[in-house]
């Protein structure tokens, strides 16, 4: 089946390679050939990021050389927002990097088996994925097959200001807050036209969260798409009325005020709201403020959930050293070289044994006491995003129905049967 | 005044057009000297002529193809025929909703931006004291890259920024521009008219061309300044104008970065300012659709087309050329 | 060629250069009025907002840019940005601005060497098909770019190209429809008596082009060779796709790193993004201040001479 796609593949794409190449002598193709003799291998590996990324993967890499002398690798960093098409292009070319580095949109590529399933191969270097990451191991799956395995992975987290919970003299977030403990809280915090109680949950992974908690699902588990359930409609409705009804958020406009670009991250540094909830990356932002502040589990509904962020390395069906691109993923994502993730306060490390270790929860760089271990205790309660093929478009769905609806309020029920139906036509039910 | 002028213009051409001696060649002579023009003609672009060969016919050609198929750009393209033209015209609402937007995009900030640099060159064409400032200053726009004119314009268009303030001293109540599907077009066209100092390197060339003795006949004629724009400046430069009113059709129907920069997301609330390009290039590279994303970009190739041909057209009326473009 | 000289005629009195006027002898239609300055004022002021705020952002502090909270007019100065985005980031960056510099010259050099000549031959040439060809150059820049660029990258890839400039460089030197269609504006603006003279007394075609049409070019190609210059070392979509190597990007590129984060949501440094862009901004700004003098303040009389 694969050498037959492959041929396919190639013919068809051949085929418009030789439209491109039109009127230049046509190159007879002779790509690929050079298999894998043994010896020194080199693989190219593509990440996304700045250059503190730059920095971690590169030094796992270097810890990953020197513990064998077979298999080197280059790193290949692209600007985040460019990377999709980065990718795109060099596979559309032929080229796709041994390694990948992949997130929400694994499953654009595992659907059109663009990347290959990992699961035998984890079988043979003997890696359980289940035990090295707990529920987030199989994260990264399509049709039955692990396609990526975790790298990074943090969930979404509560960020609180201390001083102005001191200040109204409300009792700290928990994960035993129920929605009207949090929005009571919020309320007590607001100072209406100075400061909010919460920063608002427009985006994907914050009302998701409380979609899920609510025990609606956006996917259901047949694949069908499920946006307008009244589980749905309710957490999403609650969501946009802390802003629009409750006044507890600020609204679109109260943030274009602020500052440009303004959202959540940059107004709680700004102690212009009392909560945030957002990921990892902001305490690194939030190490020098001078106000006091630390983290905190989400809050839950009728049950526990909280998103997740993170990525996970995969392999290209145009790489032609799976194995070792296999056995250098497991070095990556073991315990040594997912501590460098940490060191260099990157992100959170996937790896659950280094999610516990000292090194995380009292990490180094941190000038100020930051309850770290409220990560591992929602790695408990992450719910699964439902990762389709068509994620992006999805997204897009969300997006066109719901950003009215975000910046001046309105009634949920009609938004999400809008989004319902173009889920519907695009979501192509699993098989 | 108008004859005195035309007269004026008329002697210079007189008196430079004897210098310069005849125009009319010979009859019989055409044909063959007309060969080897020709012949010329086709070594002199042969340059721009194998660079479309090589470079571009054959990219083209493939999206043409690409547009009658379904490709995701990784597997296979299936051949579906005119499917993805037909999707566009009759099943996609917001391939309409775009293009509605570029046309309002085009049709506006064109002429817009038209009229503020042809005021600002001739500004900058008078001897003003630190005009290589003034011309640094107004080109600067068109340099600074668009992440930081995003940023300016998040904050001046802010509901309570400074240009609300500054309506709010008029008693207009300012829209939340960038926020409001009504007005985050027009917001679009304030950026685009931000850039209008862009076309003043061409058109002040251009002024820097005319030959002063026009206007010192007019002078004698005690034409104002005012006046002697529209009679010696304006004629003089329309082709320039000209080109700048094509680029600016060409460039406004395709739209890409104000939108992707400065909207949120990226085609505004609602998709009020989704516009063609960004359009396509989300089917293309976020929804992996690239045969439908090339049909959108061929029917935009057809829009812009005709609308340059309407303007080819109308140009004979008002558009001044020395010689003639055969 | 000696047939040259007599063809340019003695420079009528007026076209000496237009700064030898005194200014009580200015013309009417180069008299500035205060009404004049002010509106320059104003306008410049509002155009040069952008630069300031991208100055004032570029000097604030990592706390104030965590907080979005930035004025137009800079109150913190925190020169240190400038030396972090050198040495803190642990980018190349004199290797980015060296490829920089040899992309967007050679980029600049092609584009003034192929669109003089293909432009003129628009302006000047009769041929059959002409109008036809014309078309087809417009019609090229009417298809969005987005959409040739992966058949584009495939082309290149088939000629080894990828991972070296030539797929930034080269097509330059083929010339591109907005500088052809430029120059044959350009060139049309003026009489055309003068080849024709020159074609009488025995000078041929590509005489003409370079001993008369090519001299009076300079100001349209100093423009091209801007417009080139800016566009090629602003560019980085076209090196995204094509280079792999981070010693191989430009700096347009490279500054890239500077505003991408770990995951999609994280706000950029935005001190750090500014900084970048007035890297970016600036030798751009100097080029165009430098390159006025060629394209406005000479005595094109060459030009002048070539309009009846």
């Amino acid at each position: 089946m694969g050498t037959t796609r492959s041929r396919v593949r190639r013919t068809g794409t051949a085929a418009i390679a030789a439209l491109s190449t039109l009127a230049m002598v046509a190159a007879c193709g002779s790509g690929g050939g050079d298999a894998a003799a043994d010896g020194p291998v080199t693989l190219t590996m593509t990440v996304w990021g700045g250059d503190v990324d730059k920095k971690s993967y590169q030094e796992r890499i270097d810890l990953f050389e020197a513990s064998q002398d077979e298999i080197s690798i280059k790193l290949q960093l692209i600007p985040g927002d460019k990377y999709e098409q980065k990718v795109q292009t060099m596979i559309a070319g032929g080229d796709g990097p041994d390694i990948m580095q992949v997130a929400e949109g694994v499953n654009v590529y595992s659907s059109k088996k663009q990347i290959i399933p990992l699961d035998d191969l984890a079988a043979d270097a003997g890696l359980d994925l289940e035990e090295r990451f707990g529920p987030v191991g199989t994260l990264y799956s399509y049709d039955g097959s692990v396609y990526a395995v975790p790298d990074r992975s943090g969930a979404m987290i509560v960020y609180y200001n201390k001083d102005m919970f001191d200040a109204a003299g409300v009792e700290y977030p928990s994960a035993d807050w129920t929605w009207e403990d949090a929005q009571t809280a919020m309320e007590q915090l607001t100072v209406p036209g100075e400061q909010w109680g919460y920063a608002g949950a427009g985006w994907w992974a914050q009302w998701w969260s409380f979609a899920y908690q609510n025990g609606g699902r956006i996917i259901d588990e047949d694949g069908l798409p499920a946006a307008n359930s009244p589980e749905v409609v309710e957490a999403l409705q609650w969501a946009n009325d802390l802003t629009h009804v409750h006044h507890v958020a600020p609204t679109a406009a109260e943030y274009a005020d602020m500052g440009p670009d303004m959202g959540g991250d940059p107004a709680f540094a700004a102690q212009k709201v009392a909560m945030n909830t957002t990921g990892f990356w902001a305490i690194n932002s939030l190490l020098e403020a001078d106000f006091e502040w630390d983290i905190a589990p989400l809050w839950q509904g009728g049950e526990q959930a909280v998103s997740a962020f993170g990525s996970g390395l995969a392999i290209s069906r145009d790489s032609k050293h799976a194995e070792q691109a296999f056995e250098a993923i497991d070095f990556l994502t073991d315990a040594e070289a997912q501590a460098v993730i940490i060191k260099n306060a990157q992100d959170v490390p996937a790896n659950l044994e280094v999610q516990a270790s000292e090194e995380f929860l009292k990490p180094a760089w941190a000038t100020r006491e930051v309850n770290m271990g409220a990560f591992g205790e929602s790695s408990a309660f992450v719910f699964t995003s439902p990762l389709i093929p068509e994620w992006n478009q999805m997204q897009a769905a969300f997006d066109d129905s719901l950003s009215t609806f975000w910046n001046e309020g309105g009634d949920a029920k009609t938004q999400l049967d809008a989004v319902q139906q173009k889920l519907e036509a695009v979501i192509k039910p699993a098989r | 005044m108008a004859v005195d002028l035309g007269e004026a213009l008329g002697t210079v051409r007189a008196t430079r057009s004897h210098r310069a001696g005849g125009r009319r060649v010979p009859r019989q002579k055409l044909t063959r000297r007309r060969k080897v023009e020709a012949r010329w003609f086709w070594l002199f672009i042969s340059p721009w002529l194998i660079g479309f060969v090589g470079f571009l016919l054959g990219p083209m050609v493939a999206s043409v193809y690409i547009s009658l198929t379904e490709w995701d750009s990784f597997t296979p393209p299936t051949f579906v025929g005119g499917d993805n033209y037909v999707r566009a015209l009759t099943e996609d609402p917001v391939f309409w909703q775009a293009l509605r937007n570029t046309f309002f995009y085009a049709l506006v900030s064109v002429p817009v931006g038209l009229v503020i640099g042809v005021w600002l060159a001739n500004l900058l064409n008078k001897q003003v004291r630190g005009r290589k400032l003034f011309r640094t200053m107004i080109y600067l726009p068109t340099l600074v890259p668009m992440v930081a004119t995003a940023m300016v314009f998040k904050m001046v268009l802010a509901p309570s920024g400074p240009l609300n303030d500054l309506l709010g001293l008029v008693g207009i109540t300012g829209p939340n521009w960038l926020l409001d599907p009504t007005w985050v077009k027009p917001a679009l066209v304030v950026l685009s008219a931000w850039g209008a100092g862009g076309a003043t390197v061409l058109l002040l060339s251009a002024m820097n061309g005319v030959p002063k003795e026009f206007y010192e006949a007019a002078e004698i004629d005690g034409a104002g300044p005012v006046r002697q724009f529209w009679s010696i400046t304006f004629p003089q430069i329309t082709p320039i104008i000209f080109f700048n009113l094509i680029m600016g059709l060409i460039g406004a129907f395709q739209v890409f970065g104000q939108v992707y920069i400065l909207t949120k997301p990226v085609g505004g609330p609602d998709n009020a300012s989704m516009m063609m390009v960004p359009l396509l290039f989300r089917e293309a590279f976020s929804f992996y659709q690239f045969g439908y994303a090339s049909a959108i970009a061929w029917l935009l190739f057809v829009v812009i087309i005709a609308f340059t041909i309407v303007a080819f057209r109308t140009s004979r009326r008002w558009v001044f050329y020395e010689t003639e473009v055969r | 060629m000696a047939v040259a000289t007599p063809i340019t005629p003695a420079p009528p009195p007026a076209t000496r250069p237009r700064h030898e006027h005194t200014p009580a002898r200015t013309l009417k239609a180069f008299r500035a009025s205060p009404a004049t300055y002010a509106v320059l004022l104003v306008v410049s002021a509002v155009f040069f907002v952008p630069f300031v705020l991208m100055v004032s952002i570029a000097l604030a502090t990592d706390a104030t840019s965590a907080t979005n909270m930035f004025t137009i007019i800079p109150t913190e100065w925190e020169w240190s940005n400038f030396a972090d985005v050198f040495t803190a980031t642990g980018l190349p960056v004199g290797r980015f601005v060296l490829n920089s510099v040899v992309i967007a010259t050679l980029s600049a050099v092609g584009q003034v060497l192929s669109s003089s000549l293909v432009g003129y031959a628009f302006a000047r040439l009769r041929a059959p098909g002409k109008n036809l060809m014309f078309m087809v150059v417009l019609a090229t820049m009417m298809i969005p770019a987005q959409i040739t660029m992966i058949p584009q990258f495939l082309l290149f890839k088939e000629l080894g190209w990828v991972n070296t400039f030539l797929p930034l460089i080269v097509p330059n030197f083929f010339s591109n429809a907005f500088n052809v269609f430029l120059v044959r504006q350009f060139v049309s603006r003026v009489s055309g008596e003068l080849d024709e003279a020159a074609q009488v007394d025995g000078l041929g075609y590509f005489g003409i082009y370079r001993r008369i049409v090519l001299p009076m070019m300079w100001p349209i190609l100093t423009a091209i060779a801007i417009f080139t210059l800016t566009a090629a070392w602003g560019d980085f979509m076209g090196p995204l796709i094509y280079l792999n190597q981070e010693d191989t990007m430009p700096l347009a590129l490279g500054l890239q790193f500077m505003t991408s984060t770990s995951n999609a949501m994280q706000l950029p440094p935005w001190n750090l993004v500014m900084v970048g862009s007035i890297l970016l901004t600036v030798p751009m700004i100097a080029v165009y201040y430098a390159g006025q003098k060629y394209l406005y303040e000479m005595n094109l009389s060459g030009g002048s001479a070539g309009v009846k």
